[in-house]
């Protein structure tokens, strides 16, 4: 055991440095920053700074090198972080270019020229292509409307630009459309202004590109004109489209010294490999249809 | 630990030494988002290996020397150091010091002690900021290196302290095996 001696000199050996601290931090605070307290810290610094100097240099390495690590492993951890947050940009970018197209082919379909005349007592149901004919012919859709949704068969289609097509078989909560560039297709049409008639049938293969037959080989068609359904019945297809729907614009004419009718090439307005949405345009019974004329 | 001019000159040398390599080379050394502290560590060490007084008294100084360096409050880490180093000296003075292992729960002691000491010291002073959580996060960080440091610092501290020191603590342990005896207990009588 210690004896009482030692006992008190170490006790008082803390005592003493204890106050001491104290002391040291009272006088601190106590004087100015030009205090004796204050001088001696700054010549401490003076005095220590060379070797200070020395082994921060000899550290320098050792400190780059543990910077380093951790740099890599925050940059792992931020790449990681970064990944995510580009997922989730693309996500939203993807959102916000669909919902930009979206409304940009429901603008569209509003914004048909003449929707007023030819949509007069029809009911439009708006649909989504829910699916596309996979193969090069592009002839027909499915939508996500049916029969449940006042949908019937033979009703007019159109999508942004103009007419698309019609209806040719329903379900519940489907319906498919047969495009006008189907092979099956053929739309009674005029070319406006002077109402040359004739029938748009489809060159099958190129979507872009729809041929308008049996027009009168006096006619005067020129490229930039309009054509539109005309509303009549054609012997072949049943084209119950109601009048004045665009179709597309004169791209080129094909005079023919031997033929007896002109073939005039057409630029459909509606591009059927971009539409997401159509309006079907329901309400009227075919045999109204017609007979609708203004 | 015989006082000498040999011995004040290792506790000053490792001192001054301890300070400096703390605040030019180790305290730049970020592992884990925190840096080791190895004023703590050392006075630990020296208070283990050389008993209370001499504890208290690098601990004393060192927080001097360390204040002055950083331009801190005078005073303030002293006060956090010197009954650290008291206790931990206290601590080996009462029991032996000669586990091999037994750096590691002092040095993550101290270092603790050190660190909340600290802590109260700047609230008592003039701490006036928000704390962060990420205060915690590089308290812990620091306890945690300074036990994976402590092997090493407490064998390097009695390397250098052992010629001036009464008994070397670890050899204390070895003692030389007892001398074997017969079946009855006796010497001279084995079989």
């Amino acid at each position: 055991m210690y004896d009482k001696k030692v006992v008190r000199r170490r006790r008082a050996v803390l005592g003493v440095l204890v106050a001491l601290s104290i002391a040291l931090l009272t006088i601190y605070f106590g004087e100015s920053a030009s205090g004796g307290l204050h001088d001696f810290s700054r010549g401490a610094q003076a005095a220590f700074s060379p070797l200070e100097k020395g082994v921060s240099l000899a550290f320098k390495p050792i400190r780059n090198f543990a910077n380093w690590t951790g740099d890599v492993f925050h940059a792992k951890k931020e790449n990681k972080e970064l990944k995510k947050e580009v997922q989730q940009l693309r996500g939203q970018v993807a959102q916000n270019q669909t919902a930009q197209r979206d409304a940009a082919q429901l603008g569209a379909l509003l914004n048909i020229p003449g929707r007023g005349a030819f949509m007069t007592g029809y009911t439009p149901v708006t649909a989504r292509v829910i699916e596309r004919s996979p193969t090069v012919w592009y002839s027909s859709w499915v939508i996500n409307k049916g029969s449940n949704d006042g949908i019937r068969v033979n009703e007019p289609v159109i999508a942004a630009g103009g007419l698309a097509g019609k209806i040719s078989s329903t379900t519940g909560g489907t319906a498919r459309v047969t495009l006008i560039t189907d092979e099956s297709s053929s739309v009674s049409a005029e070319v406006m202004p002077d109402g040359s008639a004739g029938l748009v049938e489809p060159q099958v293969g190129n979507p872009d590109d729809l041929l308008l037959d049996f027009v009168q080989k006096d006619a005067n068609i020129q490229p930039h004109q309009t054509v539109l359904t005309s509303g009549f019945t054609s012997g072949r297809g049943d084209s119950l489209f109601p009048r004045s729907i665009p179709i597309g614009t004169v791209k080129r004419v094909d005079p023919s010294e031997v033929a007896l009718y002109q073939h005039v090439h057409i630029q459909p307005y509606v591009d059927f490999r971009k539409v997401d949405y159509v309006q079907v345009m329901t309400g009227r019974e075919a045999e109204q249809r017609a007979q609708v004329a203004p | 630990m015989i006082v000498t001019p040999s011995a004040i000159v290792r506790l000053v040398l490792i001192t001054i030494f301890t300070v400096v390599i703390e605040t030019a080379g180790v305290s730049g050394v970020r592992v884990l988002g925190g840096n080791a502290d190895l004023i703590p560590l050392v006075v630990g060490a020296v208070a283990l290996w050389s008993g209370c007084i001499a504890g208290a008294a690098v601990g004393f100084a060192s927080g001097l020397l360390l204040d002055m360096l950083l331009g801190q409050q005078v005073g303030a880490s002293s006060l956090v150091l010197t009954p650290i180093g008291y206790m931990v000296g206290r601590y080996g003075e009462q029991n032996e010091p000669s586990h091999g292992l037994l750096p590691i729960p002092v040095a993550a002691a101290t270092t603790t002690v050190s660190l909340a000491g600290m802590a109260i010291v700047s609230f008592l002073l003039a701490f006036d900021a928000h704390l962060s959580i990420y205060a915690f996060r590089d308290m812990f960080v620091t306890i945690l290196l300074n036990s994976a440091l402590a092997l090493p610092m407490f064998w390097l501290i009695r390397r250098i302290l052992r010629p001036v020191l009464k008994v070397d603590p670890v050899r204390r342990k070895r003692r030389a095996s007892p001398i074997e005896s017969g079946p009855i207990g006796l010497r001279g009588l084995e079989v």
